[in-house]
């Protein structure tokens, strides 16, 4: 994949493939329009112009990112990011997660900011769950968000909640197909696709928002906890039950150990958040612990030692979950 | 319930002495406890003696022409509808053109992983690379074999892991019911291989003179399994700066009748493990405390599960550190009630959470949900 630059034309070509980056703009009635828009005047300045600067910031891409998987997803962010940073003279933030900080396409997009404004700020946040707890929600002008370094939905609608009504949240990717949770989401994006990379553009609005809230961490964060606690408070009963010899089903054991895998799955998808880290071994412990004593009763062995183990497995793992989410 | 046609490929080819492992042991097991069926895949470079001692599994030997994987992955590609269970060992980047194979043909079947794995191996995996990290997600259910490991696990894959340890296969010691304690002896065993690096013969050698002065009986230190030259050396050594301990030393050299070294297991009071690294809990851990030996180990990662967090052997967590190690030989030595005891303790324990028949059991019902599972996705 390669970026052709010609004096009006800006494009990325694979083979016999090509996909249009940018053009050079023609302005017919220029000298009405300057007022209007501030950055026309540079547009046609005789030196150092926008186009200029796109031109050379593209050239610097190739140099910085031609062997990145990701360049030709560089190419399309650019293509979107342009519009946005020249439709006023206000600074913008712009905030990236997935490229370390001191990478190349950085220098190449805050070059270009700051030739349109100074203030103009692009800000690479560290890979890690905690990376978005500083950002202030509707607080940037776009977000641009590597899939393939997090591929997590509630972490992409957190940064999605950071963008502000009307700025840009890109989502790029290599890898195809996408998790199947991001169909809904993706459904609703404008999609930019040359070769292997894609870039999913949103505008935000009140929908957008309204679905990055329900689908956040923050929310789901609390509705899998409800789920926990719901599913703790089903085993203490079975648990129980099975404890105090009362009779029970033959399924009732593979239930437990069902309800203990899904608690098992949801505590490992909340594991970032969680206090204790250990919750999930614990479930697990508990699960084996379950196992064991009905293969005891199964193959008519000795109990007392499994009982033990159960019991005292049980009052660690709710005694745990207690701690955690009460 | 469903019985399963199981297959076990290694991602090697076999070796007689691995037919009575746990590579092959638990498989084995499990097609005895659940299985209608047992295959082992393996491309054939010795005789397989200990074959007979598996009765109903079927040695499937993999053309010479083909590297033991290429024929091994194109066995699957022929016969994956036949295969409802595969069996893995160890997480090795071998089994990931294999598993992709089995879970594109077989997308209802059920791949379980043994990985036999330490903190030093985990820790080297590529877990960033796409083909290995799709070949840890083809497999269905994943066991190791120490809790430590199991918890680093956690945090590091964020996936549930089964912890299933290596165990016992009681059929295979038909005498074990009637060892009783009056007839062991004052003896220290320690079988390996003796002067591998990972098996730190020394430090239980050293370990032993440390301990010598303070034993108010004597008590024999025997040494059994193959000797390296250098070990050789140090143990002759040893003989000339100790020569009053010389006596109690013995190296027997390896044993390979399943017998006679059995005589020695039954003999022993203690088995001590000085070893530097596991994948889990070596198999003659649990053919020792079989047999009611006290265990006495390092800190080697599955060190809690085998003495039940030192309830029912001692733990010296330092590798090298040889008085610690001497300190507690010396402790258990010199303490009869608690060995008598645990005798008892010890083989309780082991037929409670090491037993292979339990251990198939548990892994039944894992392998009977996550099959459900499937069919329902």
């Amino acid at each position: 994949m390669n970026i052709t630059i010609t004096d009006t034309f800006i494009a990325l070509y694979d083979d016999n493939e090509s996909f249009p980056l940018l053009e050079k703009p023609v302005f017919p009635h220029f000298h009405q329009n300057v007022t209007k828009r501030p950055y026309i005047s540079s547009y046609y300045a005789a030196t150092e112009t926008i186009w200029a600067h796109c031109q050379a910031g593209m050239e610097l891409l190739a140099d910085y990112c031609h062997d990145d998987p990701h360049y030709g997803c560089y190419a399309l962010l650019f293509r979107r990011l342009y519009p946005l940073l020249l439709s006023s003279s206000h600074a913008k933030n712009v905030v990236s997660y997935g490229p370390p900080a001191d990478y190349g396409v950085y220098k190449v997009f805050q070059n270009f900011m700051s030739f349109l404004q100074e203030d103009n700020a692009l800000t690479a946040l560290p890979q890690s769950a905690y990376a978005f707890t500083t950002l202030k929600d509707g607080s940037c002008h776009a977000f641009l968000y590597c899939l393939d370094a997090f591929p997590s939905l509630p972490a992409v609608c957190d940064a999605i909640g950071k963008v502000r009504p009307g700025g840009l949240a890109l989502l790029y990717t290599i890898k195809d197909p996408l998790p199947a949770e991001f169909n809904e989401l993706c459904a609703q994006a404008e999609t930019d696709r040359f070769g292997p990379c894609t870039v999913y553009a949103f505008t935000i609005n009140e929908t957008l928002s309204a679905f990055a809230y329900e689908n956040g961490s923050e929310h789901v964060i609390l509705s899998r906890a409800e789920e926990v606690l719901k599913r703790s408070g089903d085993l203490q009963n079975l648990v129980h039950a099975m404890l105090t010899d009362m009779s029970l089903p033959a399924d009732a054991y593979l239930i437990a150990v069902t309800i203990l895998q899904q608690t098992e799955e949801i505590l490992l998808s909340l594991y970032d958040y969680l206090e204790d880290d250990e919750l999930p071994v614990l479930a697990n412990a508990l699960k084996e612990c379950i196992l064991n004593y009905y293969g005891g009763i199964s193959r008519q062995c000795e109990l007392t030692s499994y009982k033990e183990k159960l019991t005292q497995s049980s009052e660690t793992f709710f005694t745990a979950i207690e701690r955690e989410f009460q | 319930m469903k019985k399963y046609n199981m297959c076990m490929i290694p991602a090697r080819p076999l070796e007689n002495v691995q037919l009575l492992k746990d590579r092959v042991i638990f498989p084995y097991v499990c097609y005895r406890t659940f299985g209608e069926s047992l295959r082992l895949v393996t491309k054939c470079t010795e005789d397989y003696p200990y074959l007979s001692y598996l009765e109903g599994a079927q040695l499937i030997s993999l053309p010479e022409e083909q590297s033991h994987m290429e024929a091994a992955v194109r066995y699957v590609s022929e016969h994956a509808g036949t295969i409802d269970l595969l069996f893995l060992f160890g997480a090795r980047g071998e089994y990931m053109e294999l598993a992709r194979t089995y879970r594109t043909l077989r997308p209802d079947g059920i791949i379980y992983l043994k990985l036999d794995a330490n903190i030093d191996w985990i820790n080297a995996l590529p877990l960033s690379h796409k083909p290995f990290s799709d070949f840890l997600q083809n497999c269905d259910i994943i066991s190791c074999e120490a809790r430590q490991i199991q918890s680093l696990l956690y945090k590091k894959w964020r996936r549930p892991i089964e912890y299933i340890p290596n165990g016992v296969y009681y059929p295979l010691y038909p005498e074990a019911a009637d060892v009783c304690y009056e007839e062991k002896e004052n003896i220290i065993l320690t079988v390996g291989r003796l002067g591998d690096i990972q098996k730190n013969s020394l430090l239980l050698l050293y370990a032993y003179a440390l301990a010598f002065p303070q034993l108010k009986e004597p008590w024999d230190l025997v040494m059994v399994g193959s000797v390296t030259p250098e070990f050789q050396a140090d143990y002759e050594d040893f003989c000339k700066r100790f020569p009053p301990l010389a006596p109690h030393v013995r190296l027997t050299g390896n044993i390979t009748d399943k017998y006679t070294l059995r005589q020695y297991y039954r003999k022993a009071k203690i088995f001590a493990l000085p070893s530097r690294g596991e994948g889990g809990s070596p198999n003659v851990f649990s053919e020792a405390a079989v047999y009611g030996c006290t265990v006495i180990t390092t800190g080697v990662d599955a060190a809690p599960d085998m003495t039940d967090n030192g309830r029912v052997g001692r733990i010296s967590p330092d590798i090298e550190d040889f008085d610690g190690f001497a300190k507690e030989l010396a402790a258990v030595c010199c303490d009869p009630d608690y060995l008598s005891r645990n005798f008892y303790e010890m083989r309780t324990y082991i037929k409670e959470y090491f037993d292979y028949e339990q251990l198939a059991f548990r892994l039944r019902m894992l392998v009977e949900l996550q099959s459900l599972k499937r069919r329902q996705s």
